[in-house]
């Protein structure tokens, strides 16, 4: 087992290009610090493709929902991710800060897909501390390529509704869960995302040198118009009379921030009851990348009663949409136990 | 309860506290704990916690409760209400219960009794007293030896798929019966002590055979004979896919009479039935091998679980581990009150046996018991103390 982990450690010399893959690893922080670069210094010439591929970085994320895999020079590339950290942090926008942490995380995502084994297991180890264990050729669970702890698995799975993510489902054997490689990537993007999304909200405010002064304004524009367009949408399609509850889930999901199950749940429940069609809801999720319109399709459906349990469900009550803290509360709320029964009331009382 | 039975009743538990101190096991991690009883003729106390065993044998001893309950959880404050206490993480619970077995032999000594006219029965429940006509009507289970070791063999269904699927060491697991009708088993590792309410559901699913989609084991919709004999599970393989492959050759196909062509009748039949009705008769078969347990108990992190070694306080047995479950008797070894005589009248029971004494049924009779007898009827509301 020792004289693995050493063959292992040998294995995972980490290239530039494998840094300017992840740069968002401590590995790719500690060549940051080594160079030993000021933040005066980027008003440099030397420095002006840096800054323009993180202006990249971040117009990808806007316009493509995905920041782009090329990679001109790693070392370019490397040094562009936190100074398009710092550019949107300084834009201080929240909708900005989600999109672009996605891009980056399905961005690491694809990358992760077709990666070596030991840079999997070491990315895992280091920076969400799980132990991948690679499941070897000659194993009668060779179909798999990864085993993880059951505890690790559950952790994440539970955010997916799709069956095949049950347990259930799932190779158990030993305390493990075998995954193919696709699928154990596919559990982390939302901690990823996180991880970038925290970065950036963690982010001390310094003063900035002139070209990344430009660069704030720059993208700042550029959100300002998304944000405008989006508020012209989101008007048409919240009617007066939604609660303020289900007005709260449509605005997270049309500012394309993560909005958790039971939000989605409670907004496709809500609207099925008032006579929403299926895709006429389906319509309300935003076209984010990661956004599947089939296995949204599927959730709403599921819901719908159309199909697995066949059960119909009901929109959640008031009391328990509190305990979910997605409840916001105003006047003509102090009547109602259920969320449906708001728009009577509130048309009532204007009467 | 009439005042007579509870103090009899609550006598004999003081007695067998009063002598038990060194035969109770201290819970681990007691000050993190909640705590909470049922003092006898009273309702639930909770919200308590014990710094020492001895504070707490000092209750046990001193109120001889009913029913005594702790946390599976661990808080960083177990006296404080609930959303203040701070939860740590908890143990891993099962609760299997004879009555959700729903066993035929429920119809024969299940008791019921009318709320209106107090009718008394034996048998299901009906819909309404068939004297009066009340539709509110309270039920009475019960559990004979077929029933206790039906909760067993479940209680083995799951121990099985802990150790093998789970990889849980059998030290690790504490399995106890459960002081009436069917077995509790605890799992106090660190490696599932963080898991929340969705993931624990998803064990419970996991154990119960609930949920499993076809896809799981290489049945799609468009699925081909050739698909399928690539894809359906072989004997050996672990979790719910080897399972099913050992269920597979319980599965009567026409044309198929021996076990050397499993895989072949089972993609045979599939072509046969097709999807939804093989997914169908998938979800059975994988109920029928998965542990029938209480879902809510696993899944609540909250939930308060019989101390043991404890007296159940409506049967009088102790909540009592299994170190031998195969073998364990429960009405031998749970049974711990004396055999001093008691005199009490019975309005009815069914024939039952406690240690090597079988009781014969009784219908409105004055008769001399032992203690453990007369508390196990008295617990259940069976006999009064005269
Ligand atoms: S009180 Fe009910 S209707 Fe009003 S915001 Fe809260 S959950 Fe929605
Ligand atoms: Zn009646
Ligand atoms: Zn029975």
């Amino acid at each position: 087992m020792f004289y693995k982990n050493i063959v292992l450690a040998l294995l995972i010399e980490l290239g530039l290009e494998d840094l300017a893959k992840y740069p968002f690893i401590k590995e790719a922080g500690e060549y940051i610090k080594k160079l030993n670069i000021q933040i005066e210094d980027l008003n440099h010439p030397d420095y002006i493709n840096i800054i323009q591929r993180a202006k990249e970085r971040i117009k990808d994320a806007i316009n493509k929902r995905m920041v782009s895999k090329e990679i001109q020079k790693a070392e370019v590339d490397i040094l562009s991710f936190p100074i398009a950290l710092l550019i949107v942090r300084m834009c201080n926008n929240d909708y900005l800060a989600s999109i672009y942490s996605l891009a980056e995380a399905i961005r690491i995502e694809e990358f992760l897909k077709y990666e070596r084994k030991s840079i999997i297991s070491h990315i895992f180890k280091t920076v969400l501390n799980i132990d991948v264990i690679e499941v070897l050729e000659d194993n009668l669970m060779h179909q798999f390529d990864y085993k993880i702890k059951i505890k690790e698995y559950l952790k994440r799975s539970t955010q997916f509704h799709e069956l095949e993510w049950k347990l259930i489902n799932r190779v158990v054997n030993q305390g493990y869960v075998y995954l193919k490689t696709h699928e154990l990537i596919r559990l982390i993007r939302e901690e990823i995302r996180k991880i970038i999304y925290n970065r950036i909200k963690n982010m001390a405010t310094p003063k900035l040198p002139k070209v990344i002064e430009d660069a704030v304004s720059e993208i700042s524009g550029m959100v300002q118009k998304l944000i405008i367009n989006k508020e012209r949408i989101s008007s048409t399609l919240t009617p007066k009379n939604y609660p303020p509850c289900v007005n709260y889930a449509l605005n997270t999901l049309q500012k394309g921030q993560n909005l958790p199950h039971f939000g989605r749940f409670l907004l496709s429940t809500y609207l099925l009851n008032i006579g929403k069609t299926v895709d006429e809801i389906i319509q309300l999720y935003p076209k984010l990348p990661d956004f599947n319109e089939r296995i949204t399709k599927y959730q709403v459906e599921h819901i719908a009663g159309l199909r697995g349990g066949r059960i119909k469900y009901k929109c959640p009550s008031c009391k328990t949409l509190q305990t979910h803290g997605l409840c916001f509360k105003d006047e003509t709320c102090d009547e109602i136990k259920n969320p449906l029964q708001y728009g009577r009331v509130k048309s009532k009382n204007k009467r | 309860m009439d005042d007579k039975t509870l103090a009899l009743m609550k006598q004999a538990f003081k007695q067998y506290y009063f002598k038990a101190g060194d035969k109770i096991i201290p819970p681990t991690r007691m000050s993190e704990r909640e705590f909470g009883y049922i003092p006898f003729g009273g309702s639930m106390i909770r919200h308590l916690s014990f710094k020492t065993f001895g504070d707490l044998y000092a209750l046990l001893v001193r109120e001889a409760p009913h029913s005594v309950y702790y946390s599976a959880a661990y808080y960083h404050e177990p006296t404080l209400p609930m959303h203040d206490k701070g939860w740590k993480g908890g143990d891993l619970i099962f609760d299997i219960d004879a009555d959700n077995l729903k066993l035929p032999c429920k119809k024969d000594h299940d008791l019921w009794e009318c709320k209106n006219c107090g009718l008394k029965r034996i048998g299901l429940r009906p819909e309404k007293c068939p004297n009066c006509g009340e539709v509110s009507i309270s039920e009475l289970n019960w559990a004979c030896e077929k029933c206790l070791e039906a909760a067993k063999n479940e209680a083995l269904k799951l121990i099985e798929i802990l150790m093998k699927d789970f990889g849980i060491n059998k030290s690790e697991i504490k399995t106890y019966f459960s002081g009436n009708m069917g077995y509790h088993i605890t799992i106090e590792s660190a490696e599932f002590e963080d898991l929340d309410q969705t993931a624990r559901s998803e064990i419970a699913d996991y154990v119960s055979g609930r949920g499993l989609i076809p896809e799981s084991i290489g049945v799609f919709k468009r699925a081909t004979y050739e698909d399928l004999l690539k894809n359906l599970p072989r004997v050996g393989e672990p979790g719910w896919r080897g399972r099913l492959a050992i269920s597979f050759k319980n599965w009567k196909v026409k044309g198929f009479d021996n076990d050397n062509d499993v895989i072949k009748k089972i993609a045979t039949l599939y072509g046969k039935i097709r999807y939804s009705k093989f997914k169908k008769r998938l979800e059975v078969e994988a109920l029928n091998m998965g542990a029938v347990i209480d879902t809510m108990v696993t899944t609540d992190v909250h939930r308060i679980f019989r101390m043991p070694d404890t007296l159940h306080g409506e049967t009088g047995l102790l909540k009592k581990m299994c170190d031998n479950l195969l073998d364990f008797d429960p009405l031998n070894e749970a049974v711990v009150l004396s055999d001093e005589l008691v005199e009490v009248f019975i309005d009815y029971s069914p024939k039952f046996r406690l240690k090597d004494q079988i009781y014969r049924t009784f219908k409105k009779e004055k008769v001399k018991l032992p203690l453990m007898a007369a508390v196990y009827l008295a617990g259940k509301g069976l006999a009064r103390v005269i």
